[in-house]
């Protein structure tokens, strides 16, 4: 008998898993049984195998799919040219365009935040700024990133930035102006300059909101990234999934979105870390 | 015709087999080869065998010089030609017309498109490093894209759809920037697909309410689908919906419904074709044989700032075109451009559109040889036919100077002279009269021509 | 001329604005009173009458409305290091060790020092505390206890002139409060560190202070009157209660904050009330030991 819930939920998910891929290959083959019409086989060497007998090409089954994923995993790094390159790559690329738009969007957001939280007139000022700015599609600034920027990698690393920039603004200045009272006052009552209050009283005090507000925008960031490369193309897992759906190759397109799931849950396991690293118990 | 058709027919009365060495009879050989060639006169096409020959010499070894013996067959050949023509003469003659190169390091857009051939295959197939270039092809989402990124200078050259630089310096869909085209790439090479539930709609009289895709608002597509389904009593504007859908997407939208055909590039029609997805309803040829599809366009100040990287560049261009412009070669063309780094296609599908012999969807195998074809030279009269259905559909509104607007753009000029200087011939004239669907085109009179058509906005 | 105390409240008044157009409210005002070198002061009230609103303004983290606070003479304006002040909430920083909290102090205090000097400044009160052991603790880990000693430790290591409280163990459970108590009395009667606590705590008033103001009920909340202690000074809590005047000063006490402090309007208009000069009371059995210390002015 099992008594671990670990082991009892490992088995769960398992036993789910295996009823998917069943489910999968099941409904992928049952359609694509009979053949329709027998054609030339002269016809047949020059189309594809549904196509010869009268079918669309079906989807992938779970076989196709593990075997592009392996051949995938077990070279991930090769780059065969400007247009030819291994996941690991194209992943890469993503994930360093969407570090660039958020250290820089962090770079921006904390020391504003900062000023906002402290500063109620900074916050009237800059409030209806915000308010307009923050529900914004993020792609929405594509055209106007490219038209001006001119550069299709610095405009999607903007495109990263600016959805990036306001969960970490709001949740900085809410952090800072809810710091408790008896904190500055200690502060205060020890005579501490205001450079050293924030840095050791407020931004630890607020540190654990402002991680929050980091782990919201990575989220949206790797969630815009994937758009915004389909819509710039060149390199990146996003642009990978687009090309691939354009060649029809859905063993790609669900591997990649495999790729796409596992790395977001790095990013945000990675922010969790840092979050609990900052984060204390009153 | 074109500039490439094939040279070697008299060769064969010199020994057995073909004159390519690479069919068993001479008749295999012209089975694959244009037929056209044999009409003209001995001593012209002994002119043409040997400033091909020399041309080839050019390319120096490995694929190419390969390609040459095969293609010209045994040292015999060499001998021959070297008794009629200094090719040593011929090499410092071509060396002298470059200077040192401004830049080696470009970077040039494509669609995966096989309209691109010439652009791609001279990566691979090393046309780019033999005059001494250090090309990046880099393939790109869509029309818009390529456009974008060349304006702002990211690729120093790129392959577009050859109304586009006319588009462009007219400031039609972008800002007015003067571009120029010194080279169409690939003459035919474009079908109308339709999706297979539409099998018994072979005719455009019946496709009132159908959803097309078009590359591109300014594209040899957009007009030529507009003049078929108008040819048929259809307004293009009203009675069928056309929308710009980049190549790459065409099958997937196809096959998602999203559209019911589409005039496209090639491999996509026959991508659909090989997916059971569509079936390929016209080719272009049909409508107009020999027209421009895409080109291979540089902003007039990359020609200007950069002459002698232009003139390197332009001459691996026209080299790859003339290579790929020739029968035998386009097995060894498709095999190098379906890699994944390029066009990211089935090897067969590529094969299928570059050879001619291909799967029309409906069960039969079709041979058209010329269904895609390749020739550089940017005829003007083409260029003013494309303004004359830009005015005809209200892309361009009041006066147009035609003739002077196809020259700045067309630079047939230039395109002559290298191709001059490859030991090509091009045409005596950058105008002439095209025949597009039964009608003649007299260049001359475009404005006549746009009145002419009952159905236009204009 | 007597010398002046070291804390001197006069006039002191605090309203605050009506909120939304509604009638200011005057929570304090006229307090008068002194606070001598080593004394420690109580002040008694019921909540409401502004007791942690004074405590801020002798703080330095308030501002009064009318009136001021003299501290050595100079008028309080802002907070100072020679001003202590534990919390009611323990306010210690929780992101910080034990030794952390108390090193933020001494570091603002002394600059100048080096690491280990601080850290060896910081183990001082550690063990003064008895927190000995739990340096690397987060205030999470401690009791309710050991984190208040915590706040004791950090308001003794800036080693400031005058230690403002503000009910520092009301949160706390008796026996805690009882232990706590105690040491703060060890620590206080040791240093002869001058002292200003709040609380609502008879028996702690009576414990640790020399002198306990009582307050009335808020809003115009007064000082009704000053009462003196009249138990030895080496009084325990251990002993207190067996003390004969220690039911007198309890009752007195117990009389002010169940009776006297909602009607005391009555007794300043019936008596010659001057709250420059609140009546001073020294409820015993016995006669009155000597003061321990110099009488007020």
């Amino acid at each position: 008998m099992l008594t671990s819930l670990h082991a009892r939920g490992a088995l769960l998910s398992i036993a789910i898993f295996v009823v998917f891929i069943g489910i999968w290959h099941i409904a992928v083959t049952a359609g694509g049984g009979p053949a329709g019409l027998a054609v030339d086989p002269e016809y047949a060497k020059l189309v594809g195998a549904a196509a010869a007998v009268g079918q669309k090409t079906p989807f992938p089954t779970p076989g196709e799919v593990g075997l592009k994923l392996w051949s995938q995993i077990s070279d991930p790094f090769y780059v065969r040219g400007t247009n030819d390159m291994g996941i690991g790559i194209q992943l890469g690329y993503s994930i360093l365009r969407v570090l660039m738009g958020f250290l820089l969007a962090a770079a921006v957001a904390i020391p504003l935040g900062f000023l906002i939280g402290m500063s109620p007139v900074f916050y009237r000022a800059l409030d209806p700024f915000i308010q307009v700015l923050k529900p914004i599609s993020p792609l929405a600034w594509m055209p106007l990133a490219l038209y001006t920027i001119k550069d299709s990698q610095v405009s999607s690393i903007f495109v990263i930035f600016i959805c990036s920039v306001w969960p970490m603004l709001i949740n900085t200045a809410f952090g800072v102006s809810a710091v408790r009272r008896e904190w500055i006052n200690v502060a205060k009552t020890l005579e501490v300059g205001t450079i050293r209050t924030a840095l050791h009283v407020i931004l630890p005090a607020a540190a654990p909101t402002i991680m929050t507000g980091m782990r919201i925008s990575i989220g949206i960031a790797w969630l815009v990234i994937v758009a915004a490369e389909m819509l710039v193309g060149g390199t990146g897992i996003g642009y990978f999934v687009w090309n691939e759906w354009n060649n029809l190759s859905l063993s790609s397109v669900i591997t990649a979105i495999l790729f796409i799931g596992l790395v977001g849950m790095v990013l945000d396991l990675m922010l969790a870390y840092a979050a609990k690293l900052v984060s204390y118990v009153e | 015709m074109t500039a490439f058709d094939d040279p070697f027919n008299p060769e064969i009365r010199l020994g057995g087999g073909c004159s390519c060495g690479a069919h068993t009879t001479q008749a295999a050989h012209d089975a694959e080869t244009d037929p056209i060639a044999g009409s003209s006169d001995v001593e012209t096409l002994m002119a043409r065998s040997v400033e091909i020959a020399v041309m080839k010499e050019m390319f120096g070894p490995d694929v190419n010089r390969r390609a040459f013996l095969r293609t010209v067959g045994a040292g015999t050949a060499l001998a021959a030609i070297s008794q009629f023509f200094p090719l040593a003469a011929a090499k410092e003659a071509f060396a002298q017309t470059m200077g040192p190169i401004e830049k080696t390091k470009l970077q040039i857009g494509f669609i995966p498109i096989t309209c691109a051939t010439p652009i791609i295959m001279a990566h691979p197939m090393g046309f780019y490093a033999k005059n001494g270039l250090d090309v990046e092809v880099v393939r790109t989402a869509g029309w818009a894209v390529i456009r974008d990124k060349t304006l702002n200078k990211e690729y120093d050259a790129a392959h577009f759809l050859s109304p586009m630089p006319l588009a462009i310096t007219m400031g039609a869909g972008s800002n007015p920037v003067p571009y120029t085209m010194p080279a169409v790439e690939n003459i035919n090479g474009q079908a109308i697909t339709l999706s297979v539930k539409h099998k018994d709609k072979n005719d455009p009289k019946m496709w009132k309410g159908l959803k097309f895709g078009v590359p591109f608002d300014y594209s040899m597509h957009n007009y030529l689908l507009r003049y078929y389904v108008a040819e048929a009593g259809l307004d293009p504007d009203t009675d069928i919906q056309i929308r710009a859908v980049p190549p790459p997407e065409m099958v997937a939208n196809l096959r998602a419904d999203n559209i019911d055909g589409f005039l496209g590039p090639d491999p996509f029609n026959q991508r659909a074709v090989y997916d059971g997805v569509g079936y390929i309803h016209i080719l272009s040829k049909q409508l107009w044989d020999g027209h421009p599809c895409c080109a291979f366009a540089a902003s007039k100040e990359f020609v200007t700032s950069m002459p002698n990287t232009y003139q390197a560049l332009l001459k691996s261009i026209i080299q790859a075109t003339a290579y790929a412009a020739k029968a035998e070669n386009r097995k060894e063309v498709a095999e190098a451009i379906s890699a994944q780094n390029y066009l990211n296609q089935p090897v067969t599908v590529v094969e299928q559109v570059l050879t001619g012999t291909y799967a029309d969807g409906l069960g039969n195998v079709k041979t058209d040889p010329k269904r895609i074809d390749f020739d550089p030279f940017p005829y003007q009269s083409m260029a003013i036919w494309i303004l004359t259905q830009m005015k005809r559909w209200g892309q361009i509104k009041g006066d147009v100077n035609y003739k002077q607007i196809a020259e700045q753009v067309f630079l047939a000029t230039d395109a002559a002279k290298l191709m001059k200087e490859a030991g090509l011939t091009p045409p005596a004239s950058a105008m002439r009269n095209h025949t597009i669907m039964g009608k003649v085109f007299d260049p001359t009179k475009p404005e006549e021509y746009v009145n002419s058509f009952k159905i236009k906005r204009a | 001329m007597a010398s002046r105390p070291t804390i001197t409240v006069e006039g002191l008044g605090k309203t605050f604005p009506g909120a939304r157009g509604g009638s200011a409210t005057t929570v304090f005002s006229d307090i008068y009173f002194g606070v001598e070198e080593g004394e420690f002061v109580c002040l008694i009230g019921h909540s409401g009458c502004g007791k942690t609103t004074l405590l801020n303004i002798l703080a330095g983290l308030d501002k009064p409305t009318a009136g001021g606070v003299i501290v050595e003479g100079a008028e309080v304006i802002g907070p100072s290091l020679d001003r202590a002040v534990i919390f009611q909430g323990h306010a210690l920083m929780p992101w910080l060790t034990v030794m952390g909290n108390i090193a933020f102090a001494a570091r603002s205090r002394y600059p100048g020092k080096t690491k280990a000097e601080i850290a060896a400044h910081c183990q001082k009160y550690i063990d003064l505390v008895h927190l000995t052991g739990s340096e690397q603790k987060k205030p999470s880990e401690l009791s309710g206890g050991m984190k208040q000693r915590v706040g004791i430790a950090r308001a003794f290591a800036v080693e400031p002139r005058i230690l403002l409280m503000d009910e520092p163990f009301s949160a706390l459970d008796a026996l805690t409060r009882g232990s706590l108590q105690d040491e703060l009395t060890t620590i206080c009667r040791e240093t002869h560190q001058t002292s200003f606590m709040i609380t609502h705590d008879i028996d702690e008033a009576i414990l640790l202070a020399d002198k306990i103001i009582l307050m009335t009920n808020g809003p115009e909340a007064k000082v009704c009157e000053i009462v003196i202690n009249t138990l030895p000074s080496d009084r325990t809590r251990a002993d207190l209660h067996h003390h004969a005047n220690y039911y007198p000063i309890r009752n007195h006490l117990l009389e002010f904050l169940v009776n006297r402090s909602k009607h005391f309007k009555d007794e300043i208009s019936a008596a010659t009330y001057d709250p420059r000069r609140p009546p001073m009371t020294r409820p015993a059995a016995v006669p009155v030991p000597p003061p321990r210390v110099a009488a007020t002015p």
